[in-house]
């Protein structure tokens, strides 16, 4: 390096190799929290859409059992995906304790407000079964506030860690609301196809077509917003010049390279993501526009969701990548 | 009280003492030990509180510990001497032994669900009380500077306690009363004091030596403070050139004119 001229010298630097962050490929993204986002999104944003039609009888005539029908589908995958997610937890018997911080973790929100949610699902149906129609407006508002409120608090919990650049922006629970009532819309339209409905061809998937639209633009915002934030420099601290890693200091895969040190291709993940878009929107909607097949259509938009949630924590860079010897983050 | 450690990254050899005498301490202490997976075996691993890593930096010359102050001995005549891009012969290895920084900011402490992780009000150590973790590993997710690792058989986290179970410890001698990876540095390079008290060793230290920004722009305030290496001394590389023959004969003469 000493004997080359000052272009050569910076062009070798920034071609120094990176240390590998683990020697043992660890399939990281856990599937148990992929489950859980995905699941209990499409199932919230069911819930939603089947609460909104309830109440326009007048432009969406949806009989009784179509109703709880999907509200079952709505609870069943809602209960699923919270179920799912106490898997990855090393330590379940203490998860009873999960609600007690809600005053500054967003996990622990997201909790207590999805015990909170089938109570108020419960009590919804009580007064439309009691005869109290008066109240129904009030406990739907209160259904889907606390859906929604569900859905943007799991967001949250990936938005609020600075130490994930590219997760640490407003995109992130915009993505998880807006997918949650999207994958939920797609769901309605084919619960309702559940029976003959007097419904214009393109009346039932509107709003999933809809929100299929906002989805596909948020997911590709996020994409096209990359920030590389900091450097194995400002990690330690170096104003100028350049830091290369010469050891690790251990042998074998840590927890660190274990939980942060997932590497994923490049090409791998470019393929990825056009099969994200292309499963999870492109799909879906031309189905829902121009076919009747609408559980295609479901099956499509979970799977490519389910990738795009895959994709999420496969690409997801912490920055303690920087002192296991990543150039930046 | 706000204690923590001060690393000196000039005196710092990366001899791997300082987590060796931690694993001991920890490993057998009653705050729940730091296991070991596959300890003998292919792929040995286990929970480490205090992790060392080497680095080399080149290019600035605030970690070369010296410079050429002339071209003639120069070996790239072509490069400049002042400024940015200047050659700076000698890059620098440093060692960083990395340990919970017990930041102001524990945004590890935020997010936890459980209120397993907290801080101390009075001394500003940050621990974990195993009894309520369920290893959700979130709050390993919110730390940048990889200070936290999960028990896998126990299933909840693990992290530097600051060796809160000697500090306080008035059965050990005074001078002993430190965490053990300070008592274990060959090269004293890690102090443990109050950072609140200015007359302090560490305070002392941060402030003649300066700190390192350790990723400081995230805003979590860490409370150890890393020694920055200190200001390279100009040393006068000029060889004195050798006098020849003549010249020798010439001072030869001249002193005897002068006896």
């Amino acid at each position: 390096m000493r004997g080359q001229s000052r272009r050569q010298r910076s062009d070798s630097l920034s071609n120094w190799p990176r240390p590998l962050l683990c020697q043992r490929i660890f399939v990281k993204p856990a599937l148990s929290v992929i489950f859980f986002t995905v699941f209990s999104g499409a199932g919230l944003g069911l819930t939603i859409w089947t609460l909104i039609a309830s109440t326009m009888q007048q432009h969406i005539r949806m009989d009784v059992s179509t109703f709880y029908k999907a509200l079952a589908i709505g609870a069943a995958l809602t209960i699923a995906g919270l179920a799912s997610s106490t898997l990855h937890l090393a330590n379940r018997k203490n998860a009873v304790y999960a609600l007690a911080r809600w005053r500054t973790s967003w996990l622990s929100r997201e909790g207590l407000l999805a015990l909170l949610f089938f109570p108020l699902l419960a009590l919804h149906i009580v007064v439309i079964h009691a005869g109290y129609g008066a109240f129904a407006n009030a406990t739907i508002a209160l259904v889907i506030l606390c859906a929604i409120a569900i859905l943007y608090c799991t967001g949250m919990i990936y938005a609020c860690l600075k130490t994930v650049p590219r997760w640490n922006t407003w995109i992130t629970p915009a993505k998880y609301v807006v997918f949650g009532l999207m994958s939920g819309a797609v769901l309605f339209t084919a619960a309702l196809s559940l029976r003959p409905m007097e419904v214009g061809r393109l009346g039932k998937p509107m709003m999933a077509l809809l929100f299929l639209i906002v989805g596909v633009v948020l997911y590709v915002s996020y994409l096209l917003r990359h920030p590389r934030k900091h450097t194995l420099e400002s990690a330690l601290g170096v104003a100028e010049g350049r830091v290369r890693m010469l050891d690790v200091g251990h042998s074998h895969g840590t927890f660190l390279t274990h939980e942060f040190g997932f590497q994923l291709a490049r090409e791998r993940a470019r393929l990825l993501r056009w099969l994200a878009i292309i499963w999870a929107f492109v799909v879906p909607f031309a189905l829902l526009a121009l076919t009747t097949w609408y559980w295609v259509a479901v099956v499509f938009c979970i799977a490519g969701l389910l990738v795009e949630r895959w994709l999420f924590f496969a690409e997801a860079e912490h920055v303690v990548r920087l002192y296991h010897g990543q150039a930046s983050v | 009280m706000r204690l923590g450690l001060a690393i000196d990254l000039d005196t710092c050899v990366g001899c791997h003492a300082c987590a060796v005498a931690c694993k001991e301490w920890n490993g057998a202490s009653l705050m729940g030990g730091a296991p070991d997976y596959d300890a003998y075996g292919q792929a040995p691993s286990g929970v480490w509180y205090n992790r060392i890593r080497h680095y080399e930096v080149e290019g600035d010359p605030a970690f070369s510990p010296q410079r050429c102050q002339s071209t003639e001995h120069h070996p790239h005549p072509n490069l400049p001497l002042e400024g940015k891009g200047a050659y700076v012969p000698l890059s620098k290895t440093i060692n960083v032994p990395m340990s919970c920084m017990h930041c102001e900011e524990a945004h590890c402490v935020t997010v936890c669900p459980t209120g397993a992780s907290y801080k101390r009000a009075e001394d500003g150590i940050v621990l974990v009380d195993p009894s309520r973790c369920m290893g959700c590993n979130y709050c390993a997710w919110a730390c940048p500077y990889g200070a936290r690792e999960l028990d896998e058989n126990a299933g909840v986290m693990k992290k530097c306690t600051l060796c809160v179970d000697r500090i306080y410890d008035t059965q050990l001698p005074e001078e002993e009363r430190q965490p053990a990876c300070v008592l274990a540095c060959p090269t004293h390079a890690r102090h443990f004091g109050d950072y609140d008290d200015p007359q302090s060793k560490v305070s002392k230290l941060a402030a003649a030596r300066g700190r390192q920004s350790m990723l400081d722009e995230l805003g979590y305030k860490p409370t150890n403070a890393y020694l920055s290496p200190r200001k390279p001394v100009v040393v006068d590389v000029e060889i004195p050139v050798r006098a020849g023959l003549s010249e020798k004969a010439r001072a030869f003469v001249n002193r005897l004119i002068q006896l």
